[in-house]
């Protein structure tokens, strides 16, 4: 099924001003590998550019495209997995792969604050990080997060708030865990 | 209060995140074009999985299809030859048939049997459609066999029988007639004739 090209032309007008977004979704969406995350955003413009997937207005734009990246996402996720079942035989290489945007970023990842709250984010599980993302990256209410997760509000804002406390939790773990060290640190013969 | 403090540190985590991102961000241009290169790529029109999958189930339907066919077919022309070859040199079990046509099992089992040990190889294949489809010779046979043990059923007899029969059997079967007179009675009374035989 193809488009209309008026309809494409109007579409990529508001998928440009979306795409930012939607990569930094894309990359929440691909555990922030950013290879990944683009190969995702192309894959979700094609299905676009072919119709596969098709905006009916039943929700706002912004929450179809996300929804629609999530669920590549997903897939694409799947599907390198059962790839290197096939070719390996252990999942290794999905999850140990080093992503090119990591050492893009590493300067900002070496940043305290950041790495902290990199590595807090990858404790939690993936509903809960998605919602915090939604709300606090994407500024979305708590029905457009739920919308996107696919999940009822009331779930949607369970997910945010379990999230919300263990990010907190785990936040003040390693900054206490990191403010010990550095003390240890700073004062070596004081053992 | 605390809570609203701890949203606003992480809010400004995640924007200070989203800075990052936004500075790694490949151009949507760019994206966008090869999005359209990979659109026009012509495609692999030939899944080999999707045909191998599609050829075995066509292969498998198509001997299913086959075999139900020949197994029809074959059926009525097996029948045919048994029927045939049956005055020429009848088999055992079809000559105890014919001599004895009570015996219904014998009788059904001779018409499935081959008379030919030609025929064997196919008796073999068909063996097991035997009871699923019955072809009209077999119907035929199996009226035939239900009108035999009709006409046995109607004459059939208790084996004990014998046991209900005894001497003073006509004084049971008989009405004595109550208006006759005294030596008529008499008469039909066992006593009496006993006497008069004495």
């Amino acid at each position: 099924m193809k488009v209309d090209p008026m309809e494409i032309a109007d579409l990529k007008a508001e998928l440009e001003r979306l795409h930012s977004a939607s990569f930094g979704w894309a990359l929440s969406c691909c555990r922030r590998d950013a290879t990944e995350a683009e190969e995702v955003l192309q894959t979700v413009y094609l299905k676009i550019l072919e119709g596969k997937a098709h905006f009916r207005g039943e929700s706002s734009l912004k929450t179809w495209l996300f929804a629609v990246i999530r669920k590549t996402a997903a897939t694409e996720y799947r599907r390198r997995l059962l790839r290197s079942f096939r070719l390996t035989g252990n999942t290794d290489e999905v999850d140990d792969r080093v992503s090119p945007f990591e050492s893009q970023t590493e300067t900002f990842e070496r940043s305290e604050a950041q790495s902290h709250f990199q590595g807090a984010l990858k404790e939690l599980p993936r509903r809960q990080r998605e919602a915090l993302h939604l709300v606090f990256y994407e500024d979305l209410s708590l029905r457009e997060a739920a919308d996107v997760m696919g999940v009822s509000i009331g779930s949607a804002r369970q997910h945010y708030e379990r999230g919300k406390k263990k990010l907190r939790e785990s936040l003040t773990r390693l900054e206490m865990g990191y403010g010990n060290n550095w003390g240890r640190q700073e004062t070596p013969s004081a053992v | 209060m605390e809570i609203i403090g701890d949203d606003k540190k992480l809010r400004a985590l995640y924007s200070e995140a989203k800075v990052a991102d936004q500075s790694a961000t490949p151009s949507f241009t760019s994206v966008w074009h090869r999005t359209q290169a990979r659109s026009l790529k012509p495609r692999r029109a030939f899944n080999l999985s999707f045909a191998l999958v599609t050829a075995l189930l066509v292969l498998t339907l198509g001997s299913l299809a086959a075999w139900s066919i020949y197994s029809n077919r074959s059926r009525p022309s097996q029948q045919a030859s048994t029927n045939d070859s049956a005055p020429t040199n009848p088999a055992p079990a079809e000559k105890k048939a014919v001599e004895t046509p009570k015996d219904k099992e014998d009788v059904r089992t001779a018409g499935a049997l081959p008379a030919t040990g030609d025929d064997r190889t196919a008796r073999r294949s068909v063996k097991p459609r035997v009871r699923r489809s019955v072809p009209q010779a077999d119907q035929q046979l199996l009226a035939s066999d239900k009108t035999a043990k009709e006409t046995t059923i109607g004459t059939w007899q208790s084996p004990t029988v014998g046991l209900l029969s005894s001497p003073t059997d006509d004084l049971f079967k008989s009405i004595p007639q109550l208006n006759a007179n005294t030596n008529q009675m008499k008469s039909s009374l066992p006593g009496s004739s006993n006497d008069k035989e004495k």
